[in-house]
């Protein structure tokens, strides 16, 4: 239930579509969701919990340590972003760990660069 | 006649010095010299490195005249050039202790080398902003961007050739972007601010919707208005917005057909693209920017544009 699109019936929430999208992607809307997300967040990193979407032993662990910042983080957020920063979550700390890595091994980060012809 | 010949002898060391313009002067006053102590060489060349010193400013300016006049009466062999020749490196030891360094050539040589570094750190950057500039300009069929036709944030019928005469920062991102876009956004709108406040109203902010089924022309104003007032929204139909994404070789995700309500993100590649005043792609600007490093690169592409391309009756409107 915890992150079903349709998990929340109340409105104190953005106005969203049948889908589960925002009605109107403001910017108030967009802070609504951000700070929500943070303090989901907030909440996995207290418990220890980096997935929370793709496994389902971290759907299960989220949904029991942190069931309740799920719901407002559903709530307030289009469903669509919700497993996007969940994914996104993962993806950065997988980013993080390989810099590190690759820092630790003395290799250089450089960024792509547009290729230069003659 | 002694004393005075002294202080020639002193001048002689004095000139020995300069440059090889004064070599026929300085070689008259040696023989002149020479000629007149050849009987006593080694009192007198005491002498001469004594008063040296204090008649060379004298001598300086008077050998010239003196010389002349001294040579007409003396004019014989000397063989007690060797000797002299050692006295006069000492001398000429003793007087560039310092080398030939001092405090005006110091700072001349300081200026010379830093007007030559500023001039060609500019000069590369200008070239290198050339060189991507004309890489990238299509010659015929432009590589990237293209005639289009779309629906302003008002509603109205925009093309391609509205952007012709200005530059254009052209966006394409779409109005329920979970993070990415909105922060894009806020850069552009920052962008456009400080290129205006360089070069004035030279640049057209455009956001281009890549996902035209929940974003209409009202849904973009209402949107866009939050950021800048001043960017561009452009949608249309599906095909319209494919095509132009093409031209613009940017790659998205959204599906063709959706139902009403239905949430999906959209994936999208999120690069400014930086369009010249005849529509020619100039550069793409990617997230690694910042607002203040985009705007740079922009205000020195149109700096470029207004000085050697001379195409200043493009920006009457």
């Amino acid at each position: 239930m915890g992150w079903s699109p349709f998990g929340s019936s109340d409105d104190s929430g953005p106005r969203k579509t049948s889908g589960g999208a925002f009605e109107k992607p403001s910017r108030t809307n967009r802070a609504k969701c951000y700070e929500a997300r943070d303090a989901f967040f907030e909440c996995l990193d207290r418990n220890n919990i980096l997935d929370s979407i793709n496994s389902k032993a971290g759907r299960a662990a989220t949904a029991s340590a942190c069931g309740k910042a799920d719901q407002e983080f559903e709530k307030n957020c289009a469903h669509s972003w919700v497993e996007y920063f969940k994914k996104q979550r993962v993806v950065n700390y997988q980013k993080e760990q390989t810099i590190k890595k690759i820092e630790a091994e003395g290799g250089e980060i450089i960024a792509p660069q547009l290729p230069l012809k003659k | 006649m002694s004393s005075a010949c002294n202080c020639l002898a002193g001048g002689t060391k004095t000139l020995r010095v300069a440059p090889a313009l004064r070599v026929p002067v300085q070689t008259s006053a040696h023989r002149a010299f020479a000629s007149s102590h050849s009987p006593k060489p080694a009192t007198s060349l005491r002498t001469v490195a004594r008063n040296g010193t204090q008649c060379a400013s004298k001598a300086n300016s008077n050998a010239a005249r003196r010389i002349n006049g001294v040579q007409e009466q003396m004019r014989s062999f000397s063989s007690s050039t060797s000797r002299q020749k050692l006295k006069t490196i000492e001398q000429v030891r003793a007087r560039n202790k310092g080398g030939p360094f001092n405090v005006a050539a110091a700072l001349l040589f300081l200026a010379t080398a830093g007007g030559l570094y500023i001039y060609f750190t500019q000069e590369k950057e200008r070239m290198a902003r050339k060189r991507i500039a004309e890489q990238t300009k299509g010659v015929g069929k432009p590589k990237v961007g293209g005639p289009f036709e779309l629906v302003d944030h008002n509603g109205h019928k925009f093309t391609s050739d509205d952007l012709l005469g200005k530059y254009t920062l052209v966006y394409f991102g779409f109005t329920h972007c979970p993070d990415i876009c909105p922060d894009e956004l806020d850069k552009m709108a920052l962008m456009y601010d400080k290129v205006v406040a360089q070069c004035g109203d030279c640049l057209v902010p455009i956001m281009i919707t890549c996902d035209p089924a929940r974003d209409t022309p009202a849904v973009l104003k209402e949107y866009l208005v939050e950021f800048h007032p001043r960017i561009i929204g452009l949608t249309g139909d599906y095909e319209a917005i494919k095509d132009t994404c093409k031209a613009y070789r940017v790659y998205f995700s959204t599906p063709s057909h959706v139902k009403p309500g239905q949430d999906y993100l959209v994936d999208h590649s999120i690069y400014f693209y930086l369009m010249d005043p005849e529509g020619d792609f100039v550069e793409a600007i990617g997230r690694n920017f910042t607002a203040d490093q985009a705007a740079k690169v922009i205000s020195d592409h149109v700096k470029d544009w207004e000085g050697p391309l001379k195409k200043k009756d493009r920006w009457a409107d």
